[in-house]
């Protein structure tokens, strides 16, 4: 289309324009999302023991975020990594099975291990992470494996590797346990992973949004095609992707495994590469790739983990439980904000013929399931007010599709 | 039979139409003209049911209509048959006729012999010679276009649109298509056709109209005008014939191929391109005609290091012997190309007009390790202007250009390059007259700056315009090569279409 701007778009207002970028829209969330928080909880955990509580976010954040970076990287290229989780396990593993072999009886005894151990032990796990990388780009560039089949493969193999690791070097047992008053150290004091991450995602961001590779990265995920065509080294780039990815996993295992004072591969990293795809495409980056920026990815990060929280504390269990449905909540709310809005302003139909009907009705049956769960854990007598909000929603939704029904015959005459 | 009034469409940002009355008699041809960006397309998805909101008024035999969908046109008798084909690759011939209104037997079941037969029937009237199970995505280009045309038929409508329907097809695959027509027209069906080629549109229409900018210029009987008048009307300015070449010197030889041969595994031909041999002279534009799938793309290719097979023979530029194995190592020896397909093959869609240009240099503007935004900003504002591409700003989104300037927009990335051979493939397909003009022009004026150039094109009247010399390519072979003087379309249609013995 010879597209001629109309007046009103063209030269807005600067702020107009700041507010519209992500970032900001993130900021405002989190900042939202804190102080609900704050008030709802009824402990006031935010207002009693705000460093706490900041510094239990912050360690938590970052340990997400370092590899939740990989995540973005990989996806702006136009590829996926599935075995994140699965990597995290490994090089846990990895990094206790290199310090048993170094120093096997200051493991066993509960001796420190010395700083050179730890230094070789991390120096290994960042290679075998070099190493998984280039296992992925080999499959997913010779092979031609499409990314996510290669990397499911290594999702369920590498964790039964890990397993079957441990248990070779810790005759049959299935975990490491590492006592390592330093090693240890390096988790638990929150100092230390915040700065890694933040030097990390200083890192990656000078090298996605102002180096020529940067810039050759989001030509590959935006059109390969044609970043081969214009000379750009597509299956190199790959590489440095996939690299990346797999050794900022490895970063995080070993993180991962100095915070529980264990390696267990068996459930060390269970799931987490959803939770770094997730963050990453909170913080805008597409799925189909060229899409997406690093601090988005840190905001991204961010804002699921202080939702996570948020969640744990108004309810009062372990976030574990609850982890899975909110991460999926946010997901689909925040992917789907930007089209809702202009969709609405389009007058999209939400609710149309059986699909839309059949939709009312789910939404309404899991919204009356949550608040059952929801009620009970805080008051009990759950069942009742599961029922009404069940009802509720079905006539707040069903309204909804009446409206819109209208609307579309009056459209229609 | 449709009465169009006071149709109007705006999109965000964008007055695609603009108080377009008009009204299309039963049985006619109706050509719809106008460049890129003039609203054709608009007015064509409004009529087929594509787009459902908008404002004015649609009859259809004198009753007003207003569609809720693709559907509801197709009931009311109009079908489409859209630039890009809307085929599924995966299924066959018949499937794709009968997608959506597949024929059942007894309990549900569907009836694939009975879809065949039909498919078939209709593939013979029109002159298709594929069998209806093939899969779609092993046919030609052409052959894809006819099944559009048959499931189109197969809806029996009385009302057909077709969208620049011979883009992607060859000379005798064009004649048929018009024979076609011309059935088609006996049998009493009312045509929309939108092209920008004047040859094709005073070939077959009764009446045509120009669109400019969204709104209806004019609309005359074919008889009373001629193709400078609408060209005229659809620009809104002369277009002064281009006169080029005849200062051109060429000067030493740049590119020489020798003996150049691609292997083709598993096809009965058994080689793609076999034992090529030309030269390339600065300060020249050699042209390469030929019908689909002579190999004029892939001898581009190869001299580029982006074929899939490496080609056998002898590649030397300036002297030197090259073999190019990725397109960097092209780009780093002075060779560069422009693809035929720029959607899929040239943009990068998420990325502006700015990035879109200096993709390929930005090693140029790195200051201590970083990228340089006032550098880069520097270099994509030098091409914007030296090429005159129309564009809001380098911060606009690449999507937002017509064709023609997205053409400039990568010419000018591969310029930045300082080539030494610059390879255009078709580099006007999808480009209106308007713009075709300024690409002439900037080919000579960088001719004159010392470039070789290599240019392949479908459309004989471009190559004798432009080309200092034509070579043709005929199923891989060599079969002519012509001097300015020498080229006729006579002479080049022989030589492309012949059969070696």
């Amino acid at each position: 289309m010879a597209a001629v701007p109309l007046p009103s778009e063209k030269g807005p207002n600067l702020l107009w324009r700041a507010l519209q970028r992500t970032e900001v829209g993130m900021l405002l969330a989190i900042v939202v999302v804190l102080v609900l928080t704050a008030t709802i909880d009824s402990q006031h955990n935010y207002w009693n023991n705000p460093k706490d509580s900041a510094v239990e976010i912050i360690r938590q954040t970052s340990m997400l975020g370092i590899f939740a970076l990989g995540a973005g990287i990989v996806i702006i290229v136009g590829g996926i990594d599935l075995s994140t989780g699965s990597v995290i396990a490994f090089s846990g593993s990895v990094c206790a099975t290199f310090m048993l072999l170094l120093a096997p009886d200051e493991m066993r005894f509960n001796k420190p291990v010395g700083l050179t151990t730890i230094s070789l032990a991390i120096a290994g796990t960042l290679l075998t992470g070099f190493l998984i990388g280039t296992l992925h780009t080999w499959l997913i560039t010779i092979v031609e494996l499409p990314p996510f089949v290669a990397t499911l493969a290594t999702l369920v193999g590498l964790r039964s590797l890990a397993r079957a690791l441990v248990g070779h070097v810790n005759q049959g047992s299935s975990q490491i346990p590492i006592f390592d008053k330093q090693f240890r150290y390096l988790a638990t004091s929150v100092w230390i992973p915040a700065t890694v991450f933040l030097l990390l995602a200083f890192l990656t961001w000078l090298l996605m949004s102002r180096s020529v590779v940067g810039r050759h990265l989001y030509a590959l995920g935006g059109n390969e095609a044609a970043a081969k065509l214009s000379g750009v080294r597509t299956d190199r780039l790959k590489w440095l992707a996939y690299c990346m990815g797999a050794v900022l996993s490895s970063i995080a295992g070993i993180f991962y495994a100095g915070a529980v004072g264990t390696a267990s591969p068996e459930t060390m990293g269970k799931g987490y590469e959803l939770n770094a795809i997730a963050a990453a495409v909170v913080g805008g980056c597409s799925l189909k790739g060229g899409v997406g920026t690093i601090p988005g990815t840190v905001l991204g990060t961010l804002f699921l983990q202080i939702v996570i929280d948020g969640v744990a504390k108004i309810i009062k269990v372990t976030a574990d439980i609850y982890e899975g449905l909110i991460v999926g909540g946010v997901v689909v709310v925040a992917v789907a904000f930007t089209q809702l809005r202009q969709a609405a302003r389009q007058g999209k139909r939400f609710f149309p013929g059986w699909l839309g009907i059949t939709a009312i009705v789910t939404l309404a049956l899991l919204a009356g399931v949550l608040a059952m769960l929801f009620v009970e854990k805080t008051t009990g007598g759950g069942n009742k007010i599961g029922g009404i909000v069940a009802v509720a929603a079905l006539v707040l939704l069903g309204t909804a599709w009446l409206l819109e029904s209208r609307r579309d015959k009056r459209a229609g005459s | 039979m449709i009465s169009i009034e006071h149709i109007s469409k705006r999109f965000p940002g964008v007055l695609a139409l603009a108080d377009v009355t008009l009204a299309i008699a039963a049985g006619e041809l109706h050509a719809v003209v106008g460049e890129n960006g003039a609203g054709k397309s608009t007015l064509m998805k409004i009529l087929s049911g594509v787009i459902t909101d908008y404002e004015g008024e649609l009859r259809l035999r004198d009753k007003l209509v207003h569609f809720l969908g693709t559907h509801d046109a197709e009931a009311a008798g109009i079908s489409i048959i859209h630039q890009e084909l809307n085929l599924v690759e995966q299924l066959s011939a018949a499937a794709n006729i009968f997608l959506g209104r597949e024929k059942r037997k007894f309990l549900g079941f569907r009836d694939d012999r009975a879809m065949e037969k039909a498919a078939g029937e209709l593939l013979v009237q029109l002159e298709c010679h594929v069998s209806p199970r093939q899969l779609v995505r092993e046919l030609r280009v052409g052959d894809q276009q006819l099944i559009e045309i048959a499931k189109a038929l197969s809806l029996e409508t009385d009302i057909l649109i077709m969208d620049e329907p011979t883009s992607a097809l060859t000379e005798s695959e064009v004649a048929r298509l018009f024979r076609v027509i011309d059935r088609l027209r006996q049998r009493g069906v009312t045509i929309l056709y939108i092209s920008h080629k004047m040859d094709e549109v005073f070939r077959l229409a009764d009446r045509i109209t120009v669109l400019r900018d969204g709104r209806l210029v004019k609309t005359l009987p074919r008889k009373d005008t001629n193709a400078r008048e609408v060209t005229h009307l659809m620009v809104g300015r002369e277009i002064e014939s281009v006169d080029l070449g005849g200062q051109r010197q060429p000067g030493e030889v740049v590119l020489e191929v020798r003996n150049l041969s691609l292997p083709w595994t598993g096809h009965a031909r058994a080689w793609r391109l076999r034992d090529i041999s030309f030269q390339l002279r600065r300060r020249e534009i050699l042209g390469i005609a030929g019908l689909m799938g002579a190999g004029r793309t892939e001898l581009l290719e190869c001299l580029f290091g982006s074929s899939p097979e490496l080609p056998q023979g002898r590649i030397l530029l300036d002297g030197q012997e090259v073999k190019f194995t990725h397109p960097a190592e092209a780009r780093r020896a002075g060779v560069a190309l422009v693809t035929e397909d720029r959607k899929r093959l040239g943009l990068f869609a998420q990325m502006t007009v700015g990035a879109n240009i200096t993709i390929c240099t930005l090693a140029e503007t790195v200051r201590a390790g970083l990228l340089s935004r006032r550098r880069e900003r520097r270099l994509a504002e030098s091409i914007v202007s030296k090429l005159n591409v129309r564009t809001s700003g380098i911060e606009s989104a690449i999507t937002s250009l017509s064709g023609g300037n997205q053409q400039k927009t990568i010419i000018g990335r591969w310029l930045l390059t300082k080539p030494k051979v610059l390879l255009l493939d078709d580099p006007t397909r999808g480009v209106d007259v308007g713009a075709k003009a300024e690409l002439y022009r900037l080919m000579n004026t960088l001719c004159g700056e010392g470039l070789g150039i290599i240019v392949t094109s479908s459309e004989l009247p471009e190559l004798l315009t432009l080309c200092d010399r034509i070579l043709v390519l005929c199923e891989g072979r060599l079969t002519g090569e012509f001097t300015r003087q020498e080229a006729t379309e006579q002479r080049i249609m022989e030589a492309a279409t012949q059969r070696s013995s």
